[in-house]
Order: structure tokens, then C-alpha cells, then sequence
């Protein structure tokens, strides 16, 4: 993945920043590795081999344990996040419904990005609310007893907050232009 | 270490060194167990390929034989209805997803593979199960020396020791889970790209054809 | 000052200004995450908003799950004068009524109430229900009834009481009460937990660690998440305590990484028990030091097997090693640890307040005490309950569970998630404790309880978690890596209609070989969820084979949705305008009918067609579309 300019520069500010905020003790690494990716959103190989530099250890094992986790990504991740919980509750009360619909709402696969960088789109194997499955996490938000049509909804509202946001924005420009003259 | 003591090994009674992990005994006695990950240096033993099982008296299920120290008086069984069984569903789970090409592979008749199959009477196709390998990965040729196949590889880590321990570079390392796990470089870029020296070390120790050097195949 | 001085010092100020909080009226909101996702935060807010529009001088409390999940969001409101009363569901309409009626007025809408929470003259309370008759709560007892975020509400109920005695005590004499107690983990296997401690004790090296695992896993639980979200303190309590016990110096609290809330509230209580000097350089004044670190997990199902846990905090990918040795005698970093879950470490205050000989008159004989399940699935009363060891099935999905949804028929619970397995009905009398669960084939895991009913099938529930399973295996050793997936390739063919009839056997031997040679518990345990369902629901893996029939009606490709012509209300459009794909048309006869290529099985249409029709059916073996474009009603007929 090609970074963007000046990109570079606050990854390795930020991974410097975090690095000196614990020790480079082995048992550091994952709490690194979180943190950096709390931050950046991602783990850009160049924060994973400034991580190794730091802890003296090969890259390729930093590498091995940003791999294993689910929780690491390699990529970054879209504006919103769509978390569908595929617990044994959800499953059983239709969940993978729920991910098939949002697979074809949005185009693409669980793991993967839209290429708008709008929505990612993961499962989960439960987030622990099992008695109000199926369960989807948007964003931060649980929603509870999801339905295809809640799907419709959820991405619906997106569609809405964006295009306000969009034309809010016109309107400020507007504005803006307005005061200048 | 040199403290000797009595084993008894399929009936018959020898002198191990004490401490000593089993499997080495019996290689060293001239009994052979299978056994791809084994690695005589590593002090704890990962025991992932599941292939050295021998039953040990007294004990319920049997074991892997890397993982139990020799002592006084210890009965062994390397060929038991159960072992063996075991180490057939093992062999065909590797095989199961090990590209078997074995006429046009640089290790044929030095592959350890092969060896199994030959000690143990096992087929060297897939008879019960269903292969695994539907997508094959791209072969690693970047190497002047050696070219590095994944679809042969049965992840018996033994490369990884030799690059970190032997050669002192770690541009290998397993990578990803489950099903996923492989021996890459950081970011599963070619080797060339990566910080390997091509010293060799990791293609010497590789009990399979995926790390094989160059001359070998032609 | 001595021990029990300073600690009577500590809670008789909590009860001071716990009694004071008890004069005015409160109001309770259930703010674990399940209660979130029902809606919790809205009505929290209309409380706020409406006590200050009517200037109530009143507390408004955020607590954690009392377990009735069914309910959320649940509110308890206890007003001097008043028996505390339980509504749920609150909406945000329900909680303005609330405020006006019962809180500037004196009506407590008592058509909305669920229970009383003491007994009284004036309602029932939730040990008047059949749930609340089997249920026995000791660990869950305080969940939902106090502040989490306020150590003083816990040490108001004699929280950390049972510290201050076991600080004064020798630690063998500690390890004996739990041994006697015959307390078993309750992270799955059941070990004796106080020879656990005894081996740590014991074990040269130093320093020693102590982990609690609280990476809750199973794709079906969620109590340690309750526990921690609602009671962290009883938790924290208990760890000190064992660690006090094997005289560990420092302890590790390892929380999975989807439980962003429970990190939050554990650490506010690890703060205020530090300040209160229950955690650090000299525990309530005695010579016991003692430190406690969150980390947190980063999503890997394996991590809750102990040496993946210990690879992972000392900062490794989580493959587990082989064991012996033992993490009692070397553990984290080579030293002895102990390793206990989140349930077991909750029982210990309790334990050894109340002693062994109490813990010993619940349960069974050989499993003491309670158990904690997470019911879910198509039962009415989903949520957390703690029930006796030694009650049947059939009392936990009826009882407490109020029976099945919808009066389907029953068909199986699963018990302990992927390493768990399937009881049938025939299983319903089985009383749960962990040797019946194992010798039925089953586990008591972590205590996942998914009820499943006629529409459930068999073969993709074990499908289901084979896939976790493979999808959740390290991928080190060969059985687990290449073993399940060979398992779930076979399970797929088979829900896909495409299996073969030698698969049934291949399973089999498969997955005995996989128990065996598996170098964890992960891989052990993982054809648990095949073998049962083979060993009591074999006839639906042979309807999938050899007819193509998905008798639970579940498996997508075996399947196909129909409208009933004589059903269907000919007028009624709700069906095509439920349909995503736009599969479902309109004949020239004004029937609906639905276009098989397009349907993309999602069940909107059965779901949405209302309930005076039914006119949506699925059916098995799956439809043909006639190459006219025939419609699927005619080829019915």
C-alpha cells in the first residue's frame, strides 16, 4: 500500500511517541502494537519495523504476532466500522444473513474495505450480548436484534449524515464565499 | 546427561542417558520414530508435527516421544494399534495439503516424507481425505541459490531455528494462523526483498522440498 | 492499627454513605453492554432529564446485568416507603411515566413492574418465579444492584471482609479451606482449584504469578463479561486473596479485547481499591504486597488455553506448548503461576467468609456450589441465571428459561460452546454438573447454553463451530490445523447436500484421532460439537446425505422459499416489499410468487408476511426453476 505524503513522518511520530511511553521488555510488544494501532487506526510496516528496531527483535516476529491476533489489521480501516457478531446465538437466529446482507449492500467481503474508505466490514465471534442476537457493532454502537431490513436502515442512516454533512459544507462555502466578497 | 539407565523399547531392554528426551534416545539406539519438527537444540520441544507418538507403560493416551525425558526403568512402544493410527491420520493430514509431486520435486528420495511412508507402510497419496490445497501459493524463486515452495511445506519450523539460531538473521518466521500459518518474512515479501543473506542455513534443515537449492533442480 | 481495624474503618464509612444514598429515591439503570444495545443509555437520559424538569432530588445510578436479558433495558427503582421494584422493558415513554407517577407521585405503575426485589405485601418478588425458585445466586447475587464504579457500595455489603480475615490466616490454612470446599474451575475442565493453589505453593522459584483468564471465548457466553461489568470488585477481592494464598507478587488480569467496557470498569476499580490500599505495598497494613496489571487480549480464542494466555502476555503470538510442565510450576516467564477464570476467583470471598462446609450445602457432591450459564437461543427467558450443580436441563430451559420461544418444539441444548456438545431430549433429566456433562459427551465449558428448537439444524450447528474452531486453531500442530479443517470441509459438503455416504464414519475416526493427538485443549475438545451431534441426531446427517433434506430447514442450498397460493392474501404487498433482491413478483392471477434464481434465502419475506396468512413456507429437498421460468407455486402442484 502506497502511504500518502507526510504520512510516513507521523507514523514514525506517533510509534515514537507510544514506543516511549513503555519499556522494550518482550512483554511490551503487544501492549506496543495496541496502542499503535489505537492511534493510527492500522499497523503500517514502517511503525512495525520502527516497533522491531526499538525492542531489538526481527521484524518478521513482530510481524508473526501482528498476524496471529484478530484484532490487528495490516490495512486501514474504513470511516465506519460494521462488526457482525457471528456468536453462536447470532448464528443460530440468522447472523450470517445479516453479514450476507450487508456483503451485498456494500459490495464487498467481510475483511475488506469499501474503496470509498466509508465502511469495513468484519465478523466477530461474539461480543457478548447473545440474549438480543443477532447482534451487529456499528461503530462503538450494539445494535440489538438486527433484521435484513434494519441493515437497509443502518446504512441508509449513513447515506442521510453524509450528504447533510456535504451539504452543510456547500452551505458554509457558500457562506464563506458570501463573506468574502 | 551421561548417567545411563535402563529403557525397555518394544521388548527389547537398552541403556539411555537419563534426562535424554525419548525420541533422540531411540534415533541415537538405532529405532526410528517419526518425526519432522523435532529439534534436538530446543530445550522445550514445540511437538506440532504429531508424528513421534510411542505408548509409554503406565500411561493412558499415547504420547509424543520428543516431549518425555528417559528414565530408569521406562516401557516403550513405538508400534502400538493406537501409534500407529495416529501417526497415519497425521501423515495424511500433512499430505493432505502438501503439493505431491514427488517426480518432479528436488527431494525425491531424500525427503522425509517419504521416509515415513516407507518405515511405516503408508501411501504416498490421498486415499480417505479430501485435499486441502486448492489454491496453491506462488513458489518464492527470488534466491539466487534456493527457491522456497509453501505448498510443501509441512511447518515443522525447522528452518525458522536454523535462520535465527544458526545463521543469526530471523528473516523468517511463522506468520498468520490456523490454517494460514507459513513460514514468510516480514510483510510476506519475496526473500530477496527481505533481510536474508541466502547463507543457506534454512534450506540445509528442511525434512521436505519446500526449501531446496537450486543445482538440486536441475 | 491492625487488619480488621483498618477494614472496619474502610466499610463502616461505605455504610454511612451507603445509608444516606438509601433516604432518597434511586433509581437503578442496567448499563452493561446488553443493556446498552437494548437502548439502557436513552433511558438513563430520560430519567436525568425528567428528575431535573420536575426538580426531584433523587440518585440516578448506572449498575451493571442482573441477568434479565429478556427485559433490557431494566431499571430498579427504590423509593422509601415503596418495596424496590424491577421494570423492563424500560422505554423512553415508560421512563417519563415512571418519573411522573411513581416518583413525584406515589403510584408505582406497579402494571409495568416484573418483580419486587424484597418480599412485601404489595407484589411478587423474582423468587415467587419458577426461575427465581431454581435459581440460587452467589457470584451474581450483588450484579445489577451496585454501583460497579463505586468501591463503597461493595464494601457496604461486607466486600473485602473476607480479605481482612484471610490476611491474618497462614496461606495453607487458606489453601485448605478452598480444598475443602472442593471448589472446581469454572473456566471449563473443572480442575480442583486448591490444588492448583497447593502445587503454586509449593513449586520453587520466585517471584509467583497469578493470571486471571477472563479472555472469554465461547461464541455463546457472556458472564464473565456480566461479572466484570457488574461486580468487578468481587472479582478483584478473590484474586487477592489467591494470590495471597500462593504468595504471589504480582497478578495479571487478562480481559478480552471485544469487552472495551469491562476494561473500563476494572480499571476504575483497580484504582479505587489501590487508594483504599486493598491492592499495593502492604495489603490493609499487613507484610503482603501485592500488584495487579490489565492486559488485554487481542482476539485469539486459543489465548484462554494457559500456556497460549502465557505466551501471549509475555508478548509472543498465543500457540499454546505442550504441557508438563505445568504453569503451576513454571509458568509466566518460567516461574510457577496460577492460572484461575473469572467465575472461580468471584467464589473465593464467599468461601472463605462463609466458609467450605457453606459452599459444600449447594450442589452436588462432587461439583459443590453453582453454576453460571449464559441461556441463549430460542428459550423466552434469555439471560444469565446461577443455579444450583445438580439441577437438570429440562428445569434450566423450562424453569428458569420459561420454555421455548414461540411454542416450537424443543430440540437441543448446546452446552459449552465449541468444546461442548448436543443434548437431545432425551438428555433434558441429566443434571449438570461437570462428570454428567462429560460423560454425556458434552462439557461444561464456560457455560454457554444455546437452546435450539425444531427449526435448528443439527448438522450446520456442528458445522457451525467447527468453522470457529478451525477458524480460532493456532495453526502449530497438525491434527488441530489441518484435522478441523479436513472436518468442516467434509461438515460444508454434507450441509451443501454434496456429502458422500463414508463421511459419516470419516468424521468419526477423525475426530477421535484429533482428540487424541491434538497437542492442546483447543484441539481436544474441538470435535465435541460432531460427536454428540452424530451420537443423537445421526438421522439428520443421513437426511442431508442421502436425500438432500435439511430437516431443520436451515441449510441454504438444501432449501427453498415457497408462497402458498391458497394462503397468500393476493392484496397484501408486504412480502415484494420486504424482499432485498427483488425476487418476489406479482402474478397476473395477483398471487405472489417468488423467483427462485433471484431469492437469496434471507427469510425477510416468511418473517414479514403477516401472521393472519403464513403464506411463505420453506421447503426441503430445495426447488427446481422449470426452464420456461416456470413459477415455483404451479411446480408444486
Amino acid at each position: 500500500m502506497e502511504l500518502l505524503e507526510g504520512e510516513l513522518e507521523q507514523i514514525q511520530r506517533e510509534t515514537e511517541n507510544i514506543l516511549s511511553r513503555h519499556g522494550t521488555e518482550r512483554q511490551e510488544l503487544i501492549p506496543v502494537i495496541q496502542d499503535v494501532q489505537g492511534r493510527l487506526g492500522y499497523l503500517p510496516q514502517p511503525a512495525m519495523e520502527q516497533i522491531a528496531a526499538a525492542f531489538k527483535l526481527p521484524a518478521v516476529d513482530v510481524y508473526g504476532v501482528a498476524t496471529f491476533y484478530n484484532q490487528f489489521r495490516l490495512n486501514p480501516p474504513g470511516k465506519h466500522q460494521i462488526k457482525v457478531c457471528l456468536g453462536t446465538a447470532c448464528h443460530m437466529l440468522g447472523g450470517h444473513i445479516i453479514l450476507d446482507s450487508f456483503e451485498r449492500r456494500l459490495g464487498i467481503k467481510e475483511g475488506e474495505t469499501t474503496p470509498d474508505r466509508e465502511f469495513s466490514l468484519e465478523r466477530v465471534a461474539c461480543v457478548g450480548c447473545c440474549a438480543l442476537a443477532p447482534v451487529v457493532v456499528v461503530d462503538e454502537k450494539v445494535e440489538a436484534k438486527v433484521s435484513p431490513i434494519r441493515v437497509d436502515g443502518i446504512l441508509l442512516a449513513f447515506e442521510i449524515e453524509k450528504k447533510e454533512q456535504e451539504k452543510e459544507k456547500a452551505e458554509e462555502k457558500q457562506e464563506g464565499g458570501g463573506q468574502d466578497q | 546427561m551421561n548417567n545411563k539407565v535402563n529403557i525397555t523399547i518394544d521388548g527389547e531392554l537398552y541403556q539411555a542417558p537419563a534426562g535424554e528426551k525419548l525420541l533422540w534416545a531411540a534415533l541415537d539406539l538405532g529405532i526410528y520414530i517419526p518425526h519432522l519438527c523435532g529439534n534436538r537444540e530446543e530445550e522445550r520441544p514445540g511437538a506440532s508435527c504429531r508424528l513421534c507418538f510411542v505408548e509409554i507403560e503406565g500411561g493412558r493416551d499415547p504420547v509424543a516421544s520428543c516431549t518425555q525425558e528417559v528414565r530408569e526403568g521406562m516401557a516403550v512402544q513405538t508400534r502400538t494399534p493406537r501409534v500407529d493410527r495416529l501417526v497415519r491420520t497425521a501423515f495424511e493430514l500433512l499430505l493432505s495439503n502438501h503439493k505431491l509431486r514427488c517426480g518432479k520435486c528436488p527431494k525425491n528420495r531424500s525427503c522425509e516424507l517419504q521416509k515415513i511412508a516407507r518405515e511405516r507402510k503408508l501411501k504416498l497419496k490421498l486415499t480417505r481425505l479430501r485435499p486441502l490445497l486448492t489454491a496453491e501459493l506462488p513458489t518464492d524463486d527470488s534466491p539466487d541459490s534456493f527457491s522456497y515452495d509453501p505448498n510443501k511445506c509441512v511447518l515443522c519450523g525447522r528452518c525458522i531455528w536454523a535462520d535465527h539460531h544458526v545463521a543469526g538473521v530471523g528473516a523468517i518466521g511463522f506468520v498468520r494462523r490456523g490454517f494460514e500459518r507459513k513460514v514468510s518474512t516480514f510483510g510476506e515479501r519475496p526473500l530477496q526483498e527481505s533481510i536474508c543473506t541466502q547463507c543457506g542455513e534454512c534450506v540445509k534443515v528442511c525434512p521436505v522440498g519446500a526449501l531446496t537449492f537450486k543445482e538440486e533442480s536441475k | 492499627m491492625s487488619i480488621s481495624q483498618k477494614y472496619a474503618a474502610l466499610r463502616d464509612a461505605a455504610i454511612e454513605k451507603f445509608e444516606k444514598t438509601k433516604q432518597k429515591p434511586r433509581v437503578l439503570v442496567g448499563m452493561a453492554t446488553c443493556g446498552r444495545a437494548a437502548g439502557a443509555m436513552d433511558v438513563l437520559n430520560v430519567f436525568r432529564e425528567e428528575a431535573a424538569k420536575h426538580q426531584l432530588d433523587i440518585a440516578v445510578e448506572e449498575v451493571g446485568c442482573m441477568g434479565h436479558c429478556y427485559a433490557e433495558p431494566l431499571v430498579v427503582i427504590s423509593k422509601p416507603g415503596f418495596p424496590s421494584l424491577c421494570y423492563g422493558p424500560v422505554d423512553e415513554g415508560m421512563a417519563q411515566r415512571l418519573v411522573a407517577d411513581f416518583l413525584v407521585n406515589d403510584d408505582p405503575c406497579y402494571e409495568f413492574a416484573m418483580a419486587a426485589l424484597e418480599p412485601n405485601d404489595e407484589f411478587p418478588t423474582f423468587e415467587d418465579f419458577p426461575r427465581g425458585v431454581v435459581e440460587q445466586r452467589i457470584i451474581l447475587a450483588d450484579c445489577g444492584l451496585i454501583d460497579p464504579d463505586d468501591i463503597d457500595h461493595y464494601l457496604a455489603k461486607d466486600g473485602y471482609a473476607a480479605l481482612s480475615k484471610v490476611l491474618e490466616m497462614d496461606p495453607l490454612a487458606v489453601i485448605a479451606e478452598i480444598k475443602e470446599a472442593k471448589l472446581r474451575g469454572r473456566g471449563g475442565a473443572g480442575f480442583p482449584t486448591g490444588v492448583k493453589w497447593e502445587r503454586c505453593y509449593q513449586a520453587d522459584g520466585s517471584p509467583k504469578y497469578i493470571i486471571c483468564n477472563a479472555d472469554e471465548g465461547d461464541p455463546g457466553a457472556f458472564m464473565d463479561r456480566a461479572i466484570l461489568e457488574s461486580n468487578p470488585h468481587q472479582l478483584i477481592e478473590g484474586f487477592i486473596i489467591a494470590a495471597y494464598a500462593v504468595q504471589a507478587s504480582l497478578g495479571y488480569i487478562y480481559v478480552r479485547a471485544e469487552y472495551p467496557l469491562a476494561v473500563a470498569r476494572l480499571r476504575t476499580a483497580l484504582d479505587q481499591a489501590r487508594e483504599k490500599g486493598l491492592i499495593g505495598k502492604e495489603v490493609l497494613g499487613s507484610n503482603f504486597s501485592f500488584e495487579i496489571k490489565i492486559f488485554q487480549g487481542s482476539g485469539a480464542f486459543v489465548c484462554g488455553e494457559e500456556t497460549a494466555l502465557i505466551a501471549s502476555i509475555e508478548g509472543s503470538a498465543g500457540t499454546p506448548n505442550h504441557r508438563p510442565p505445568y504453569p503451576a510450576t513454571s509458568g509466566l516467564h518460567g516461574k510457577p503461576t496460577v492460572i484461575n477464570n473469572v467465575k472461580t476467583l468471584s467464589y473465593v470471598p464467599h468461601i472463605m467468609r462463609r466458609g467450605a462446609d457453606w459452599f459444600k450445602s449447594t450442589g452436588t457432591e462432587n461439583s459443590p456450589g453453582t453454576a453460571v450459564f449464559a441461556l441463549a437461543g430460542k428459550v423466552v427467558g434469555t439471560g444469565l441465571v446461577e443455579v444450583p450443580m445438580g439441577t437438570t436441563i429440562r428445569e434450566l430451559v423450562y424453569d428458569v428459561g420459561s420454555g421455548i420461544k414461540e411454542e416450537k418444539e424443543f430440540k437441543a441444548v448446546q452446552i459449552g460452546g465449541p468444546s461442548g456438545g448436543c443434548l437431545p431430549e432425551s438428555s433434558l433429566d441429566l443434571t449438570i454438573d461437570f462428570d454428567s456433562l462429560q460423560q454425556a459427551g458434552a462439557m461444561m465449558g464456560s457455560g454457554g447454553l444455546v437452546v435450539l428448537n425444531e427449526d435448528d439444524c443439527m448438522v450446520e450447528i456442528a458445522r457451525f463451530f467447527l468453522d470457529f474452531t478451525q477458524k480460532e486453531s493456532c495453526g502449530k500442530c497438525t491434527f488441530c490445523r489441518l484435522g478441523t479443517k479436513q472436518m468442516l470441509e467434509i461438515l460444508t459438503d454434507i450441509t451443501r447436500g454434496k456429502g458422500n455416504s463414508e463421511d459419516i464414519d470419516l468424521l468419526l475416526e477423525l475426530a477421535e484421532d484429533i482428540k487424541m493427538g491434538s497437542l492442546c485443549s483447543l484441539g481436544k475438545t474441538a470435535p465435541n460439537p460432531v460427536l454428540t451431534t452424530i451420537r443423537y441426531f445421526r438421522d439428520e446427517y443421513e437426511a442431508h446425505i442421502n436425500e438432500g433434506r435439511c430437516p431443520g430447514l436451515m441449510c441454504k442450498d438444501l432449501i427453498s422459499y415457497m408462497i402458498i397460493p391458497e394462503k397468500c392474501s393476493k392484496l397484501c404487498d408486504v412480502c415484494i416489499g420486504s424482499c432485498p433482491t427483488e425476487a418476489i413478483y406479482t402474478r397476473p392471477d395477483m398471487l405472489k410468487a417468488i423467483h427462485l434464481d433471484k431469492c437469496y434465502k434471507c427469510n425477510s419475506c416468511l418473517a414479514s408476511c403477516p401472521p393472519q396468512y403464513k403464506a411463505v413456507i420453506r421447503v426441503s429437498p430445495p426447488l427446481v426453476q422449470t426452464e420456461e421460468g416456470g413459477v415455483q407455486n404451479e411446480q408444486q402442484s
